[in-house]
């Protein structure tokens, strides 16, 4: 099969997937696949199907029909927990963060350190964030500051700091640069890139294609629940990029 | 900038400032204007401490559940149904400290039963617990008659010195009871992961579920340590009045709410501390100890607490701003 012979490569791959929500036919069969190392950036229209595929993949929603491979093993994805312990990390735009919570407490939230009877290991857990958010480059006053007080870019920071200090094999980024200023949008395509430079995979997903053709090497459009195009950036120009987005949507 | 100008920034910036404020304010004002400083009298501290703890206790639950997002508004029925489960379970003649648990473990599927209502029927608590504060008020009421029945404890002195009794000559033990649950609760909240994993609920529950927390199990917990607090309670209560009261706990559910918000807890939760809920809680008992001191007809309570609960809020939101204000 051909699935198999690219197994070795793949990170993810997801076969066939179907989603219906009541009488909404989101997903009408789609496949994709996500390599090692790669950053595919996932575009389309609005409702054309990109976030109910990524939450297949973490767990937030379960396919009525379709496989999942991770890693090359086929996986079943019940839950958030199941996907974050094969390495699936997810960073939403405003969704992946308690906001009154300190950036040390939500950088560890749901795996904190104990040193026994439960208690939390704070003194670690606040060196190990700033460590992981200095190595984003991003120096941030305090591991108590709560999040809310942090700009937007930052918080995006603090999300994808986790990712990489719990050293996911898979990032999903749903809209990382949504309402964003200019200056805060290039500080989260730079942590992209430091996810690239670790050598995680990521899966980006934007309106903007300008964002996305930086940085990713391959895009997929969907639209309507299934999947139109998949190419290579060597293969399309920022045009044709745009006009495949625009004629898929189109296309009945 | 100085250590000890930091410590009283944070303190400045604390949201339980307010509450604290509060809480000097009043002692003052209820030391100035009882008759001859009788608020302070040893005799009537110590009614204060132990009565008053009483409430005081489920408070502490009404604040570690709310710090979920989640409200119990049915504190007062699951007491006077564990009181009157005390009841039958003295009645079978087992050791007391037995009838304790037995009662304890009534109060913990309470709890358990609202959790199940809220999470797993997705109704919100508020509307839950609304409707089992009015079944379990209702089914005591008509398991009991709605008399007052005997409950003499008095047989197992252990007993009553473990629910009733004073530390020294002096210091009422429900009050050390309040204390440590306060200690308790606040490690748990403040110390440990399943700490985190409240908050993170509370604050962004989508979050923490993408997080791999289990939402659901945390606001189960924390339902249940609500019950085990209120049937604790019910056992202190039943220790000092030796009998069963069919009316005991009424409007504690909104008093409790009180004790929580003026002690900084945010009502749509992942905000809020023990110290604050502590300090909330005996502040609340604290008003309507002071009232009865000073002699002020029973309805002022409600306005001194009204007027305290909007203070505190209006003084809390106020902090909140500033405090971001400076970051
Ligand atoms: N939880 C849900 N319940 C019902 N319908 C849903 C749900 N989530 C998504 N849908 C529907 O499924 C379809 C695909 O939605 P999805 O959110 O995946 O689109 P999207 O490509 O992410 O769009 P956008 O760019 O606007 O975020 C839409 O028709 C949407 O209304
Ligand atoms: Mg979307």
């Amino acid at each position: 099969m051909e699935y198999e012979n690219r197994q070795n490569d793949d990170i993810v791959r997801m076969v066939n997937i179907e989603k219906w929500f009541g009488r909404v036919y989101a997903l009408r069969g789609v496949d994709f696949h996500l390599k090692r190392g790669e950053t595919v950036g996932l575009l389309g229209d609005n409702g054309a199907g990109k976030s109910t595929l990524i939450k297949i993949l973490s767990g937030y929603h379960v396919a009525d029909k379709g496989d999942i491979y991770f890693d090359g093993k086929k996986v079943v994805i019940r839950s958030p927990r199941d996907a974050r312990r094969l390495g699936i990390e997810t960073v939403y735009q405003e969704q992946a963060l308690a906001p009154n919570l300190s950036i040390s407490r939500n950088i560890f939230m749901g795996r904190e350190p104990v040193k026994g009877f439960g208690i939390m290991d704070k003194k670690l857990m606040d060196e190990e964030s700033m460590q992981a958010l200095q190595n984003l480059g991003l120096r941030l006053r305090s591991p108590d500051l709560p999040v809310v007080t942090l700009s937007g870019g930052e918080r995006q920071g603090v999300a994808i700091a986790r990712a990489i200090h719990f050293k996911a094999k898979c990032v999903i980024l749903d809209e990382p640069t949504v309402a964003l200023s200019v200056k805060e949008v290039n500080e989260v395509l730079e942590f992209i890139r430091e996810i690239q430079r670790e050598g995680i995979s990521s899966i980006f997903i934007t309106h903007n294609l300008y964002h996305v053709y930086e940085i990713a090497e391959r895009f997929v459009v969907m639209a309507r629940g299934k999947k139109m195009t998949d190419v290579l950036k060597e293969d399309v120009t920022l045009d044709d990029l745009s006009e495949l987005v625009i004629k898929s949507a189109l296309v009945e | 900038m100085t250590n000890q100008e930091s410590i009283w920034k944070r303190l400045i910036v604390s949201r339980s400032l307010s509450i604290f404020v509060v809480f000097i304010v009043l002692i003052v004002l209820f030391t100035v204007f009882s008759p001859q400083g009788r608020f302070l009298d040893p005799e009537n501290l110590k009614v204060l401490l132990a009565y008053g703890s009483e409430f005081s206790i489920i408070a502490l639950g009404a604040g570690f559940l709310m710090v979920t997002g989640e409200f119990d508004l049915s504190v007062g029925s699951i007491l006077v149904f564990c009181s009157f489960a005390f009841l039958k379970f003295f009645g079978l003649h087992l050791n007391l400290f037995v009838v304790l648990a037995l009662t304890i473990g009534v109060g913990a599927l309470l709890g358990l039963l609202n959790a199940m209502i809220t999470v797993k029927g997705q109704i919100p608590s508020f509307v839950a617990t609304l409707g089992t504060m009015m079944l379990w008020r209702g089914l005591t009421l008509w398991f009991s008659g709605g008399e007052q029945q005997a409950c003499d404890v008095s047989s197992s002195p252990a007993f009553v010195s473990f629910l009733n009794g004073n530390l020294g000559n002096f210091f009422p033990i429900q009050a050390m009871w309040f204390i440590v649950f306060g200690i308790i609760l606040g490690v748990i909240l403040h110390l440990t992961r399943l700490g985190n994993w409240i908050y993170s609920t509370g604050d962004n529950a989508d979050a923490a579920r993408a997080m791999g927390i289990r939402t659901d199990i945390v606001k189960m917990l924390s339902f249940m340590v609500v019950g085990i607090l209120c049937a604790f309670v019910a056992g202190i209560q039943i220790s000092r009045v030796s009998c069963f009261t069919a009316r005991t706990g009424e409007g504690w559910e909104l008093k409790a709410v009180a004790a929580c918000v003026v002690g900084g807890t945010s009502l749509r939760g992942g905000i809020g501390n023990m110290s604050g809920i502590f300090l909330g809680a005996f502040t609340i008992s604290m008003i309507e100890n002071g009232l009865v001191v000073l002699r002020i007809p029973y309805f002022w309570t409600y306005v001194v607490f009204g007027l305290v609960i909007i203070f505190s809020v209006l003084s809390s939101m106020y902090i909140e701003r500033q405090k971001w204000a400076q970051k």
